[in-house]
């Protein structure tokens, strides 16, 4: 083996672009991956005195972390199920009610609004129907005295917006399964119910899994919601370690609180590589049989699925539209008089953070789809030692939830020798090793569609391997070039778990001023940047599609998808 | 003789086999190429021509052994360095550039002024009778257009060595016969060396100065079409390249061999008494009708091919296949019909 190895580095050490190429991205990842790492490590097992485990051990028995610590686990349990419970009933509606084209496309944006949204919208939209001041509670119910705050209100807010994850994992599994298999089992006297049961969940199962472990996930990363809705009687670890590093200003507090977070984070990590990850999704297929409403569904049943979508579908329009509402009306609820007064305020007062959130989404866009081609390209193409290495660094910070990875980069780039806090450099850094992964991913995806035998087509006439990247991969690549530097521009207008600890007076964010808004009591201007933000994206999501259909490029669609997945 | 171009030394290449381990793909390869020679390889799917082809080309590095390409080691030099044209099965055109992007594109590489460029893409695409193609795109043409664009593209730029990966097998086999002559003519016009790799033993024949066969990793013999075909040095050469009888022989003289009870007059410096194994062409065995019920062979099988009637003989303990090329002069044979079997001399051969 040792002989390989030497080929390998002789082969490196001969291609200047290639060897600039892999040392540049290493030590990007170094910097910036395995640099902030390893300081908020420090921070939390060494003192004075060298090695300790104290500050962890104290954080263990405090009774409010032990409370918060049970409070993540619980909500991101019941997250995930129900989301992946609702994920499936859209998904379940979608491949087998023989919808027509117009209404799946309505569930589908439904389903997909909320991926795209601030972190706050849903959280704002619940304040809005179920507070003090409620659309529902006070207005249609005349209920005084509520509290929109607490566990319920943060796992419906999170459920719904992180079911559509469910429905994009478990969509293609069901639309795999082929419909005729169903039918044979039908035909051979089964009864729908039965069939159900006994075929179509079995097949499904994996994806069920995934889908939770990526709910449960992404539920327990989630900063936004729990600290609009869950208030104080529901602590939950990110909150609690943004309380500890804000509030407190006690860093080592903050950073093992984080840590305590790592352990499920890694947990599921783990279960999803060694469970979910090696099993082939799909068992059976045949000749995908016609896409016509399947007889394995009874028409009530049907029925029943369409009007339950239908009407979660209209509960996330309806937040929506409360949204849209509340920055057009002088006070939600006290006073509905039509006014443009918040949009004046968030394009004057508001100006200097949107601004800098723009120049950040638009330096972080280029930069981030340059980064994830580069490094797609160094992790399916070409052969060098350390290359499984360079995969997994380069998605830490990706899997890392992000409370993690803010303290970790405001620990290590507050002092020298990489003093980066309080700078527009550090935010976008954040941006681009936290959501490039997904550019990565689109980018290894679409290289095992396209033929290695291109790019030694270009080497053999001449082209070293710089030049063949630039001639013929990076071309062929576009679509999740696109793809990925898409995801790095939703993400910089819409993400704050991790850059809420980044920010500063010279450089903030519109999600940091809308949470600022919101504890305030300013909802409207809340609602009114949620909206910009929105509409931003929409506007940013559409031309990049049309750059993608443009493209016309091999499993262009399968990148576009991938904007929603990262 | 022309002097070597192409010189392989001892190459061996090793490849991770996830249930055998390490297994060898190319074994001790060693390999000239006069200039100006097309050379081919040619062997079953597996045996290791694809991966001795990339090591010339470059896409792969020799685990042993050294190659060398007019007369300069390049057994560590990237393939955009060694001066190779290199036509893929899969054509492998770059589908974002047009026909003329395609063929320019190692011309643009090496930084050529654009009229020289015009000019050499237009020349070389009428060379292979693509003029009017330029402005199309790669997937607008049919499979043996953009054989021809491939082709095209890999010789514009005038490299050292031309190699081939199985260039026809996506092809029909009508437009196959005619691509082969097609590239032969080339080749042979510009007097490019040129490694050609192959599986299917005709196109092999039809269209090489010299044939290497390869199995499992090694060459198992070289030599011109002829030599491989009449004067096969095993019997997996003998099988793999055209049909053919192996049958048991015994030594009984130094002038004499007995196979199946006939004495057959063969020079051989065997050991009297030895058992070898001879190797006889179907088209080298004349059939007569014997005369009564005493012939100690007889037809199994007729099939009439239109150039050639095809029999399987029954003798003694072997089944012959026979092609009797010259079957419009004489009378069919019947099946049941006993017959007398006449070997050429010139077509037997003893192996080993
Ligand atoms: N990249 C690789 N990794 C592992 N094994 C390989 C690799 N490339 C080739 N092999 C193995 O090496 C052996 C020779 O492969 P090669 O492609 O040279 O065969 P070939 O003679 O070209 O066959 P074919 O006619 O089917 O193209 C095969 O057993 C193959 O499985
Ligand atoms: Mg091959």
């Amino acid at each position: 083996m040792a002989a390989r190895q030497t080929v390998s580095w002789r082969r490196v050490a001969a291609d200047p672009a290639l060897l600039t190429a892999i040392l540049a991205v290493w030590i990007l990842l170094l910097l910036f991956v395995l640099y902030p790492l390893a300081h908020l490590l420090e921070r939390a097992f060494f003192d004075e005195s060298g090695f300790t485990l104290e500050p962890l051990l104290a954080s263990l028995v405090d009774s409010g972390h032990q409370a918060a610590f049970a409070n993540s686990l619980i909500l991101a349990t019941v997250v995930g199920a129900l989301g992946t419970a609702l994920g499936f009933l859209f998904a379940l509606t979608a491949v087998r009610a023989g919808l027509s084209r117009h209404w799946l496309t309505f569930l589908d944006a439904a389903a997909l609004l909320p991926l795209v949204s601030p972190p706050f919208t849903t959280s704002i939209a619940i304040i809005f129907s179920f507070g003090p001041k409620g659309f529902i509670t006070h207005d249609l119910l005349g209920l005084t005295n509520v509290s929109a705050y607490g566990f319920w209100s943060t796992m419906s807010a999170e459920t719904l917006t992180y079911f559509p994850i469910a429905y994009l994992t478990l969509r293609p599994i069901l639309a795999a399964i082929d419909p005729n298999l169903e039918e044979m089992a039908f035909s051979l006297g089964g009864s729908r119910w039965r069939i159900f049961r006994t075929v179509t969940v079995p097949l499904a199962v994996p994806g069920f899994a995934n889908a939770f472990l990526l709910l449960f996930a992404a539920s327990l990363a989630d900063f936004a919601t729990p600290l609009i809705l869950a208030g104080n009687s529901f602590p939950v670890l990110p909150t609690q370690a943004y309380l500890q590093i804000t509030g407190l200003f006690d860093f080592k507090g903050g950073a093992v609180l984080s840590l305590i977070l790592l352990v499920p984070a890694v947990a599921v990590f783990l279960l999803q590589r060694a469970w979910v990850g090696r099993r082939t999704y799909v068992t059976v297929t045949g000749k995908v049989g016609q896409r016509s409403r399947s007889r394995a569904i009874a028409p009530w049943a049907s029925v029943l699925l369409v009007a339950a979508c239908v009407a979660v579908a209209a509960i996330i329009v309806y937040f929506y539209a409360l949204l849209l509402i509340a920055s057009l009306v002088v006070a939600f609820g006290a006073n509905n008089s039509f006014t443009w007064h918040h949009y004046h305020v968030i394009f004057t007062e508001g100006l200097p953070a949107i601004r800098d959130t723009l120049i950040i989404a638009a330096i972080g866009m280029p930069l981030g789809g340059f980064y994830g081609v580069l490094v797609g390209y160094l992790i399916a193409r070409r052969n060098f030692p350390g290359r499984r290495a360079m995969e997994l660094v380069a998605m830490i910070n990706y899997a890392l939830p992000g409370t993690i990875v803010g303290i970790a980069y405001l620990i290590a780039f507050n002092d020298p020798p990489v003093a980066l806090t309080g700078g527009v450099l550090i935010i976008v850094a954040c941006y681009i090793f936290r959501y490039s992964p997904t550019g990565i991913r689109a980018t290894v995806a679409l290289l095992q569609q396209i033929d290695r035998s291109l790019e030694e087509a270009s080497s053999s006439l001449g082209a070293g391997s710089g030049e063949t990247f630039r001639r013929v991969t990076l071309p062929l690549i576009a679509p999740a070039f696109f793809a990925g530097l898409g995801v790095v521009f939703i993400r910089s207008m819409t993400a704050i778990s991790a850059t809420i600890f980044l920010v500063s007076i010279s450089w903030t964010l519109i999600t940091v001023r809308i949470l600022e808004n919101m504890t305030e009591m300013a909802l409207g201007p809340a609602a009114a940047f949620s909206v910009f933000v929105i509409v931003v994206v929409f506007v940013v999501v559409a031309g990049l599609s049309a750059i993608l259909v443009r493209l016309r490029a091999p499993a262009a669609g399968a990148a576009a998808r991938s904007f929603l997945g990262g | 003789m022309a002097p070597i171009s192409i010189q392989l030394d001892r190459i061996s290449k090793r490849f991770d086999h996830t249930v055998k381990g390490e297994v060898y793909a190319v074994r001790e390869v060693s390999l000239a190429v006069e200039q100006g020679e097309l050379l081919t390889l040619l062997g079953p799917s597996g045996c290791g021509k694809s991966t001795t082809l990339r090591m010339i080309a470059g896409f792969e590095e020799p685990d042993e052994g050294t190659i060398s390409i007019g007369g300069k080691d390049v057994t560590h030099v990237l393939p955009n360095k060694r001066g190779i044209g290199f036509v893929f099965q899969n054509y492998a055109l770059f589908p974002h550039l047009s026909v003329f992007e395609n063929v320019a594109y190692g011309l643009r590489v090496q930084g050529r002024d654009e009229a020289a460029i015009g000019r050499a893409v237009g020349d070389v695409l009428e060379l292979v009778g693509l003029g009017r193609y330029e402005r199309q795109q790669p997937h607008q043409l049919s499979g043996g257009e953009q054989q021809r664009v491939a082709l095209a593209r890999a010789v514009v730029f005038q490299p050292e060595v031309l190699l081939f990966d199985e260039p026809l097998s996506n092809l029909d086999a009508k437009l196959r016969v005619e691509m082969r002559e097609q590239i032969r003519a080339l080749q042979k016009r510009i007097g490019i060396t040129t490694v050609y790799v192959t599986h299917d033993q005709e196109e092999a024949m039809a269209i090489s100065d010299r044939i290497a066969v390869m199995d499992r990793g090694e060459i198992v013999q070289e030599g011109s079409a002829h030599q491989l075909y009449y004067r096969p040095a095993s019997e997996f050469v003998a099988r793999f390249i055209g049909r053919t009888n192996i049958l048991p022989g015994r030594v009984v003289s130094a002038a004499e061999v007995e196979v199946e009870g006939l004495r057959i007059a063969l020079a051989t410096s065997r050991a009297m008494g030895e058992t070898v194994q001879l190797v006889v062409r179907p088209e080298m065995i004349e059939l007569g009708p014997a005369a009564g019920e005493t012939g100690a062979a007889h037809i199994v099988q007729r099939t009439f091919l239109g150039e050639k009637t095809d029999y399987l003989v029954a003798l003694g303990g072997s089944t012959l296949q026979v092609s009797a090329t010259d079957h419009y002069r004489r009378p069919p044979l019947d099946v049941g019909q006993p017959v007398t079997v006449h070997f050429h001399p010139e077509g037997l051969h003893v192996l080993g």
